[in-house]
């Protein structure tokens, strides 16, 4: 009797079009909003790292200001990275074994090394030996708890002489050397995750870590640029114009390279139209219609492009209150269309049969482990925790 | 600095050295005893792994859709209800092409209600407009080169050196990564134990002679099942693969599936 | 060596035997016995509890039915296929644990269907029978057997 029921009930209403796998039958896809956002808060990582190397590496004098604040958000957001992780697997309590018995044909099986190495080798390391002198000076004239802090950080270590401060730049340097290859890595494996997937013709194709580089590297641009904004106006200071032009400059020419990439990925698929691309093709234009057309291409890529494109032909006769307003918008609409293409690629791959003829649907719940309340909070846990590291360690006269 | 090397103390450290070492081996074997001991699960008497070779191949010509196989897998193997299958059996209907329309075929249709656990209702288009129709039973294909054993992470599932793809369900994480990869879809994250799970080839029965429980119900054989290390030349199995032409499903893939398929069309993907 | 390079080295040092000694006592026993997996998953895999019984298991009690049905045309049936699981059955021989079969089941074999093979034998129930138990006119361990 049971079975008649949920026969009727299967063939009544369908949460697919055309023919699915019966295991690709189920009410939510198998990696949601969670998978989502560990590719985006990784990739913001990756990006603000890249930004503060290019002070440090490149000798991009004018982003002095940012140098800091792009180093503690790489830091924060890093720190946040694994929890969407940890609540989407089906054991969590047994995640030790990635590390402990790693299967080294498996891009996840990197996870663990690629992030402990990132966090500790070159993200820790490069802000202890950025911020060790303020350490040793702040654990002398704070009090209380923040006292304590100090100290702790100094590690007790205590010698802030001229050589040694010296030896502190010298390592730092070649830590943000050491660091752009790792930051690559860390985002980089994200992508090959997906792009090894030869199962999934959305997923499985060589450009995809390119791909994912690329877009980090412009969301992390992006979001230093709306930090700063935020961070400044909070502070009631005045936004270093000069600084902010230079990162509107990268942050344009890091949006052209990556919209150049990811139409040529659209271009060949479109040209040589393989055996997934008739499905493919319904699938993006039908179930990703707001998230790819509207979100990620319009809003999230030709309107910034034409926004700082602007800004870079004409910079010198827009007025200097325009031009903040422009670089605010075109950082807070990258972003979001940067997270649009994080949701395009997973969901995506998700919305299609491999069986190549039909369709599912991704209606999220809004409480729930893979819900609108919990995508809401990963997001913006990391700002919290931004905002106490600035409390800490972005001192108000000393935006450096 | 002579104080801190007296004889006692020298002494003292380098016992307290040895101890460490010697403890982290001890300890190591005190746990696999205690393991042994709490957790006894032996291989059934006299079955060695590395003895045989399972291999399972289907006669679609012989499949007359009455979800037997189906059924009985969701029994046997306590799958969980809902769109959870460890083995399924799909139905195709070609249809003739328009007249006039200079086409060799019709449009394809495909469907599997609920698996086929029930058998199937009426075909949804009338029988003069089919040109071809037949059912084509799906489950793990087997593959040489398991795409779903090289993405997992941590090793829990894994090639078993008698042929069969297993999952370990008290190692797997369910990171669901091995159900992305498998191109078959025949894999799921099982909502009760929340790790992976597959057709084992229904790894608790073949280890004490019996045959799995989808080839035990199948009326017409058209599933055959066998043991490649062991098998007489009268053999089900070996009279299939010398009196069938074969198909792989996505050999482009490059997989290589052990499952092997007679009588299905190109639509089969 | 400088004091802020040595401390970092030896806090670099503790993580990688932290995480050493970690590692020699979280792998499990038996990894690594046939490959990267744990060896005892096969002897757990193996030792679940069957539902399904067999063809010869209902041998040794029905051996009538089994030799009658091994003569005709349904020899290539197995008992479970119509009466369902029986290793219950089989442990403790009831007549509640073990399914009689049914119309239903004859159709799910023989109901006409364009997708069938044109070999079987099958028929459109509506032209060839009105009632509710094909064991009228058959007997299913002998198919073309006249009761």
């Amino acid at each position: 009797m049971t079975n008649e029921l949920t026969n009727l009930v299967v063939e009544v209403m369908p949460r697919f079009e055309g023919y699915v796998y019966p295991n690709e039958a189920t009410q939510q896809p198998l990696w949601g909003i969670l998978i989502v956002l560990y590719p985006y808060i990784t990739g913001l990582v990756a990006g603000a790292f890249i930004m503060a190397s290019l002070v440090r590496v490149f000798n991009v004098k004018a982003l002095e200001p940012v140098y800091r604040l792009s180093l503690l958000t790489a830091f924060a957001f890093l720190l946040c990275a694994p929890l969407p992780l940890l609540f989407h697997l089906g054991h969590p309590e047994r995640c030790f074994e990635v590390m402990m018995t790693p299967h080294l044909t498996s891009p996840m099986a990197i996870f663990g090394f690629v992030y402990a190495w990132y966090l500790m080798a070159v993200l820790l390391l490069e802000l202890w030996f950025d911020y060790r002198r303020d350490f040793v000076a702040w654990s002398e004239s704070t009090q209380g708890f923040k006292g304590l802090l100090y100290r702790l950080f100094t590690v007790g270590v205590t010698d802030v002489s001229d050589s040694a401060v010296q030896l502190d730049h010298k390592i730092g340097h070649i830590l943000s050397v050491v660091g752009i290859p790792s930051a690559f890595l860390l985002h980089g494996y994200v992508g090959f995750i997906f792009g090894s997937v030869k199962a999934n013709p959305w997923w499985g194709n060589v450009l995809m870590p390119i791909i994912f580089i690329m877009s980090a590297m412009v969301s992390g641009i992006a979001l230093c640029v709306f930090n700063y904004m935020v961070l400044t106006w909070i502070r009631r200071k005045t936004v270093d114009m000069k600084c902010l032009d230079v990162m509107g400059m990268y942050l344009f020419y890091a949006l052209v390279v990556d919209t150049a990439i990811e139409a040529l990925d659209w271009i060949h698929r479109i040209y040589s139209a393989e055996e997934g691309f008739r499905v493919i093709q319904y699938m993006a234009q039908e179930k990703l219609f707001y998230t790819l057309s509207l979100g990620q291409v319009t809003c999230g890529t030709l309107v910034p492009l034409i926004l700082l494109g602007l800004l870079q032909l004409v910079r010198g006769r827009v007025p200097e209150l325009a031009r903040r307003r422009m670089y605010f918008t075109g950082a807070s609409l990258i972003l979001m269309g940067v997270l649009a293409m994080r949701w395009n690629v997973v969901i995506g791959g998700q919305l299609f049969s491999k069986s190549l003829r039909g369709v599912m649907g991704y209606k999220m719940e809004f409480a729930g482990l893979e819900g609108w309340v919990m995508g809401a909070v990963l997001l913006c846990l990391p700002f919290v925790v931004l905002t106490v590291m600035v409390k800490l360690f972005l001192a108000e006269h000393d935006q450096r | 600095m002579k104080s801190h090397l007296s004889r006692r103390s020298v002494i003292g450290r380098i016992s307290a050295a040895v101890a460490g070492v010697l403890a982290a081996p001890v300890a190591k074997a005190a746990k696999a005893v205690a393991q042994k001991v709490l957790v006894t699960t032996d291989m059934p008497k006299d079955y060695h792994p590395t003895q045989h070779k399972w291999v399972m191949a289907i006669d679609a010509n012989r499949c007359i859709g009455c979800g037997f196989c189906a059924e009985a897998c969701k029994k046997e193997n306590h799958v969980p209800e809902g769109p959870y299958f460890r083995t399924w059996v799909e139905r195709y209907i070609i249809t003739k092409p328009k007249p006039g329309s200079g086409a060799a075929r019709g449009e394809t249709l495909v469907d599997c209600p609920n698996g086929g656990i029930n058998g199937y209702p009426e075909a949804p288009v009338p029988k003069e407009e089919i040109q071809h129709s037949f059912f084509v039973p799906k489950l793990c294909n087997l593959c040489q080169h398991s795409p779903c054993v090289q993405v997992c992470p941590v090793g829990a599932t894994f090639d078993a050196p008698d042929g069969a793809v297993l999952i370990d369900p008290n190692y797997c994480i369910g990171c669901g990564f091995c159900i992305q990869a498998c191109p078959y879809g025949c894999r799921f994250l099982s909502p009760v134990t929340k790790t992976a799970e597959k057709c084992t080839l229904c790894y608790h029965r073949i280890t004490r002679g019996l045959k799995p429980a989808c080839v035990e119900v199948c009326p017409t054989q058209a599933r055959i099942f066998g043991d490649l290390k062991n098998a007489k030349p009268d053999d089900p199995i070996l009279q299939f693969y010398q009196n069938n032409l074969v198909v792989a499903l996505k050999p482009h893939l490059g997989t290589e599936p052990r499952l092997f398929y007679a009588g299905i069309d190109k639509e089969v993907r | 060596m400088p004091p802020q390079l040595f401390r970092i080295f030896l806090l670099a040092v503790g993580i990688v035997g932290a995480y050493s000694v970690a590692r020699y006592f979280l792998t499990p026993p038996s990894f690594g016995e046939y490959g990267w997996y744990r060896g005892a998953a096969l002897a757990e895999l193996a030792t679940r509890d069957r539902v399904y019984a067999g063809k010869k298991a209902c041998e040794e009690c029905h051996s009538d039915e089994y030799e009658k049905l091994l003569k005709h045309e349904h020899k290539s049936l197995a008992c479970e296929s119509c009466h369902g699981p029986g290793q219950a059955h089989g442990k403790d021989p009831r007549k509640d644990n073990i399914e009689k079969s049914s119309f239903a089941v004859c159709l799910r074999c023989h109901e006409a269907n364009p997708s069938r093979p044109k070999w079987h034998k099958q028929i459109v129930i509506k032209n060839h029978y009105t009632g509710s138990k094909c064991t009228e006119c058959h007997v299913p361990h002998s198919p073309s057997e006249v009761p």
